[in-house]
């Protein structure tokens, strides 16, 4: 039998418009499958089931002829076509209409549920339509080619037949299908039917891809205007995993720490005792030890995600320094909040930033003469003129080592800032204490809000009416010591 | 500071004759002056703790362990002194006594534990 594939150029996912139309090939069923992704293959074997009833009946007149003489409303698939239908007289048409809709309606069992799934699919609402009529052509085929008494009839080499559908009023005349015929048309009636179920669970799939994409969309909308520590890294897209978890767990100590300042803030409001105070000091001096520990962690992995402050706010990054803040700035802002200070405590104090600022200069100075070497392993050889390439590998080299001495610098800028941390607890009363570390997170707090403010600002570009509104709003985040958030520790 | 250069150093030491240790030759360096920092040149954290000490008006001296013709031995004696792995400089001994790598020293100057420690060795005068 010749197979005549007319199917492939021409139907491709054209709009239906009010019926379909039968148009099938043999033999096509399981390459259409492979062929036309979930729709077409639905589609096509529908069509083919169809088409069997028309090759059946052309048999009869032994006419030749591909084409149909009388036009029926049917779909428009292939406007290039000359569309003559015949009216082909299908045998089995014992139940017509009525069966029609109830078998429709089990068929139809098979449409509803992508209609509930994705109304807004594009591809499933066009094909749902002619799909509809298919199945309850299909549908009446079904019992009916079943029910056939196998009429034994010659084969023709036909190639391709129209068969004239009109959806609602199917009238399938007497055919008379042989066992091949039948085995074939169950056979495409399979793989439909397992194209349909393909394309119900792709839909499926589709969709549910759709709510978690929305639903991470959200997430990150409410972190960015929360925190905006995911700020520049998120932004620039290509940040390490290093880095990314440890933004993450830095948002956790975030969170962590506002807890750890609301019952210091409570704790002194309340007039604890000292030794119930002295806990709530310790938990928190602990808290700060953890994100020290975290960072270190962090810095073998990624360190100059650290140093370059990505996970701060962009107000923190400004003071920066080697990846955190600058212990000797810190104490100067604390010292005024201390008050009052014994002689002793004061002279304490007073040691600790001295020597925090010779440290702090030592490192720097350090931290200065890797810069120089780093540059100069970059530098070295010619520029302009061509790499000697043995040197500049074993200058790379050196580069990469001088970027993992970093790693070094980061860790003792930590160590120092814990230590400044530990010493300052040392030499004031827990009190005191309490009242210091409130007074840091307040402080960082505010460089966030600051960080906020700064992004929101009102540009010069717009009309002046918005200019007015954020400011409000804004305001609103300072005098909240709802988000607690903190600069680089 | 005070660089101590190989080559004196090295017939000073073939003077006493044999061959030492290379953990007792630094034990033996360390008791020598008030305050010994064994480094190397191409270390920056070695050069953060030099300037960490001439900040404070203390002149240390300094070994050069890659100038130093013995200086790998040393440095894995160091190493292994100090407990952990490479890098091992750099390494601060005070009045002989070792005070160790670079965050022993940060801690030690930021609890105040550093400047009495230096003045107890002769180091730094008030």
């Amino acid at each position: 039998m010749a197979n005549h594939r007319v199917g492939e150029t021409g139907l491709s996912d054209s709009g239906p418009s009010s019926q379909p139309v039968a148009y099938g090939v043999h033999g096509i069923t399981p390459a259409a499958t492979n062929f036309f992704d979930q729709e077409g293959a639905a589609y096509f074997g529908e069509l083919e089931e169809a088409l069997m009833q028309g090759v059946a009946g052309m048999r009869n007149d032994g006419d030749r002829k591909p084409f149909f003489t009388t036009r029926p409303p049917t779909l428009e698939i292939f406007p290039s076509w000359p569309m003559r239908f015949q009216q082909t007289p299908k045998c089995q048409q014992g139940n017509s209409q009525p069966a029609e809709s109830t078998d429709s309606g089990s068929a139809q069992n098979t449409i509803s549920q992508p209609d509930s799934e994705s109304p807004g699919s594009v591809k499933a609402s066009s094909e749902q339509s002619s799909e509809q009529q298919q199945q309850r052509m299909m549908a009446g085929d079904a019992p009916s080619a079943e029910a056939a008494a196998p009429n034994h009839q010659p084969k023709t080499q036909d190639n391709v037949l129209f068969r004239r559908v009109a959806g609602s009023t199917a009238e399938k005349d007497g055919k008379i299908l042989d066992a091949k015929s039948l085995r074939r048309l169950a056979q495409n009636r399979e793989a439909a039917r397992k194209s349909r179920l393909r394309k119900k669970a792709y839909i499926q799939q589709l969709e549910s891809s759709r709510i978690k994409l929305t639903q991470l969309e959200q997430d990150l909308q409410r972190a960015r205007s929360q925190g905006l520590f995911l700020g520049g890294g998120g932004a620039g897209g290509n940040i390490s995993s290093a880095a990314a978890v440890f933004d993450m767990e830095y948002g956790r100590w975030l969170d962590e720490n506002y807890r750890h300042m609301t019952d210091l803030r409570e704790g002194l409001q309340a007039h604890l005792s000292d030794g119930d105070l002295r806990v709530i000091v310790d938990e928190c001096l602990a808290h700060y030890d953890e994100i020290f520990r975290v960072k270190g962690v962090a810095a073998k992995s990624d360190v100059l995600h650290l140093i370059t402050g990505m996970w701060t706010t962009p107000a923190e990054r400004c003071f920066l320094w080697m990846g955190g803040f600058r212990p000797s700035e810190l104490l100067k802002i604390l010292i005024p909040q201390m008050d009052p200070l014994t002689e002793q405590q004061l002279v304490g104090i007073c040691s600790l930033q001295q020597s925090s600022q010779q440290a702090e200069e030592a490192l720097s100075q350090g931290l200065e003469q890797l810069h120089q070497s780093l540059g100069d392993a970059v530098a070295s050889g010619s520029l302009s003129e061509g790499t000697d390439v043995g040197n500049y590998m074993g200058q790379i080299a050196i580069a990469l080592g001088k970027l993992a001495d970093l790693e070094g610098f980061v860790r003792q800028a930590d160590n120092m800032r814990q230590q400044t941390l530990h010493q300052t607890r040392r030499i004031l009363t827990v009190r005191q204490a309490a009242r210091c570390f409130l007074a840091i997170g307040e402080y960082n707090s505010r460089l966030r809000a600051l960080s906020s403010l700064w992004a929101s600002r009102p540009r010069e570009n717009l009309i002046a009416d918005e200019s007015a509104c954020p400011a409000t709003t804004d305001l609103q985040i300072i005098h909240q010591p709802v988000h607690s958030h903190f600069s680089g520790f | 500071m005070q660089y101590q250069a190989a080559e004196s150093w090295g017939a000073a030491y073939a003077a006493m004759g044999g061959r030492a240790d290379p953990l007792e030759r630094v034990e033996r360096l360390a008791a020598e002056s008030a305050v010994v920092i064994f480094s190397v040149s191409t270390c920056c954290m070695c050069h953060a703790v030099k300037r960490l000490f001439c900040g404070m008006g203390v002149s240390p001296t300094v070994y050069e362990l890659d100038e130093d013709p013995r200086g790998k031995e040393m440095e894995r004696a160091l190493a292994r002194l100090l407990g952990g792995g490479p890098p091992a400089v750099p390494v601060v001994f005070i009045g002989g006594k070792l005070v160790g790598a670079m965050d022993r020293v940060m801690a030690s100057h930021i609890n105040g534990t550093l400047v009495p420690l230096l003045k107890e060795a002769g180091a730094l005068w008030l």
